[in-house]
């Protein structure tokens, strides 16, 4: 566990944790204060559905932007896990001890991955309870939501891990966030598939969901975040946008685990037989 | 086998492991070789210096050593474990050539994260950090961010990790590049308290001073192979005697010129570059079996920077270099 404690102490040094601290405080209050306005006035609407929308956006659309924080602090944090360590000779002195290289890099892309997801569960709590003092606000399910954005910011470490291994912190930066910035247009092209009833639109979605899932993790977890009431009333054409509108699949969510042990796994592979 | 070699054997006398024992080393990169057929023994409490021209392979016998280059043939064991199997280096210490420590910790804080990697007792690390710090001259300085120090400050620190824990052998990868000529002699000290201790050191240098101050045991490299190992008494003896005779005649010449190249002669005294460094006594038997009062036969020793140019000046030039 002294990588564990080392990385840490390096995150905060680097000022990762007060940064993201103090942006995160600031920007709970700045929902606090739009959530409040935007549900008294809804809540003088007659039909119950619309201020169940109301609620329904903003919290997910709040936690959409909690997900994106969580994902950049992940592939800043992943994609400089090794080589900037190796080139600026950092890793000799700590590698020549009796610590293996596969345990070295557990222990650093772990505590990367724990701190985002860390980020990501003290986030959603503060935006879940926010909306639920104002509003009475209950999602449908808050765990499998967490636990999927959770997931995605580990596939997104496992990536820039991987790629950390052979690329510039700055190249596998670049590379992780296209693929990112690829998965989200996916994901616009598998809602807009749906809402035109486009299939081959809808397939190229979902193959590139399959390549980077990262984004159809995120639609996953917004479908648990949602209230139930809301859910239940609409389908994707009136949707919330670059929101889910259905639970993602068992199969799905065991090939994003596969995807992410399996970069990770290349990671190790990589990292042991690299000269250092 | 030289004597280093023979010095350091395969088990050390009380039946322990060898600190080093490395043999028929390769390494290529791509069509590049880098390590070709290179041996390399340490014995306990032997100090010894891999030296060679920038780029002769130096650091990679160290890395390969410390399993961070992985070899393409050969065997290496450090204290009696291969070489890359992580429990080797237990009780090895390392101070690299291209060290840096983590700027936001302080001196003592790096020195208790390498405890804490070497397995140190906890009761024992307060006092084991003292001494590191001490044998390196950081003593008042453990407190500070290794931020704020200088280079050679660094590296001073990487010398009391290399230390730390009282390792049975310590590498040290050109230890003295930052340091001035004071933290040099220090440099040296150091060393010298290790061997006194009973630690094996492998030295990596291309200071032929420092190598000669400190080292028992040398082994030059050149472009990946050996050139030269041994002894340093050995390696520096040179194939120049001086011969001083009762008479230096003609025939006495003729003798010398059938073991070499006479290369000057003063008086009755000649200075003759020998064909065949061995051939010494033969030398001195046929000038006394001939009849010519021998006063003196000479073997001459070269500094280590002489022996150096010749082993690896002639190499580069036979490559056109």
């Amino acid at each position: 566990m002294i990588v564990v404690r080392l990385t840490l102490r390096e995150a905060a040094n680097r000022k990762v944790l007060l940064v993201g601290a103090v942006i995160s405080v600031a920007f709970l209050l700045l929902f606090w204060l739009g959530f409040a306005v935007g549900f008294n006035e809804a809540a003088t609407e007659p039909d119950p559905l619309e201020s169940a929308a109301a609620a329904t956006l903003m919290t997910v659309l709040g936690l959409y932007a909690v997900q994106f924080l969580a994902s950049f602090m992940a592939v800043l944090l992943a994609s400089g896990a090794v080589a900037p360590e190796i080139e600026s000779g950092r890793l000799h002195a700590v590698l020549a001890r009796p610590l293996s290289r596969t345990s070295w890099l557990a222990q650093r892309s772990g505590t990367f991955a724990g701190l985002a997801a860390m980020y990501i569960v003290v986030m959603s709590l503060a935006i879940l309870g926010i909306a639920s003092g104002i509003a009475g606000y209950g999602a449908i399910s808050p765990g499998r939501a967490v636990a999927l954005l959770a997931l995605e910011v580990a596939v997104l470490v496992a990536l820039g891990t991987a790629l950390s291994v052979r690329l510039s912190a700055i190249a596998a930066g670049v590379v992780v966030i296209a693929l990112y910035g690829a998965a989200w247009i996916g994901g616009i092209m598998e809602i807009a598939g749906a809402v035109l009833d486009k299939d081959g639109l809808e397939r190229i979605g979902v193959a590139v969901s399959l390549v980077i899932p990262s984004d159809a993790l995120w639609r996953g977890a917004s479908y648990y975040l949602q209230s139930p009431v809301y859910a239940a009333a609409t389908s994707v054409e009136d949707g919330i946008p670059f929101a889910g509108s259905a639970a993602p699949s068992g199969l799905f969510v065991a090939w994003a685990l596969a995807y992410a042990a399996g970069w990770w796994m290349l990671a190790d592979r990589w990292f042991r037989r690299r000269d250092l | 086998m030289t004597s280093a070699e023979e010095a350091a054997g395969d088990v050390r006398g009380d039946g322990g492991p060898l600190p080093i024992s490395a043999t028929g080393l390769r390494k290529a990169y791509r069509n590049r070789t880098v390590l070709d057929d290179v041996d390399l023994h340490v014995g306990p409490g032997q100090v010894v210096g891999l030296l060679g021209p920038n780029g002769a392979g130096k650091t990679t016998i160290v890395k390969s050593l410390l399993g961070m280059v992985h070899l393409d043939g050969g065997t290496a064991t450090v204290l009696g474990r291969p070489a890359g199997d992580p429990a080797a280096r237990r009780a090895v210490g390392y101070l690299p050539e291209q060290f840096q420590y983590p700027a936001w910790l302080d001196g003592r804080q790096v020195l208790e994260v390498h405890a804490r990697l070497i397995g140190l007792p906890a009761a024992l690390r307060p006092g084991a950090l003292a001494d590191a710090l001490r044998l390196v001259g950081l003593a008042g300085r453990g407190g500070d961010r290794v931020g704020g120090y200088s280079k050679g400050m660094q590296q001073r620190l990487g010398l009391a990790t290399a230390v730390l824990g009282r390792p049975a052998l310590v590498i040290l990868d050109e230890p003295t590049s930052a340091l001035d000529p004071i933290g040099r002699r220090e440099v040296r000290d150091l060393i010298r308290s290790l061997r006194d201790r009973g630690t094996a050191v492998l030295l990596n240098s291309h200071l032929l001073g420092e190598v000669e101050q400190v080292c028992d045991h040398v082994v030059i490299l050149d472009r990946g192979r050996v050139v030269s190992s041994g002894a340093l008494a050995d390696v520096a003896v040179g194939a120049e005697v001086r011969v001083t005779l009762e008479r230096l005649d003609n025939a006495a010449h003729a003798i010398l010129e059938g073991f070499g190249r006479v290369a000057a002669v003063d008086g009755d005294t000649a200075l003759v570059v020998l064909d065949d460094v061995a051939a010494v006594p033969a030398l001195a038997s046929a000038l006394v079996s001939q009849g010519h009062g021998l006063q003196a036969l000479v073997p001459l020793q070269r500094s280590l920077e002489d022996v150096f140019v010749d082993l690896v000046g002639a190499s580069a030039e036979g490559e056109g270099r």
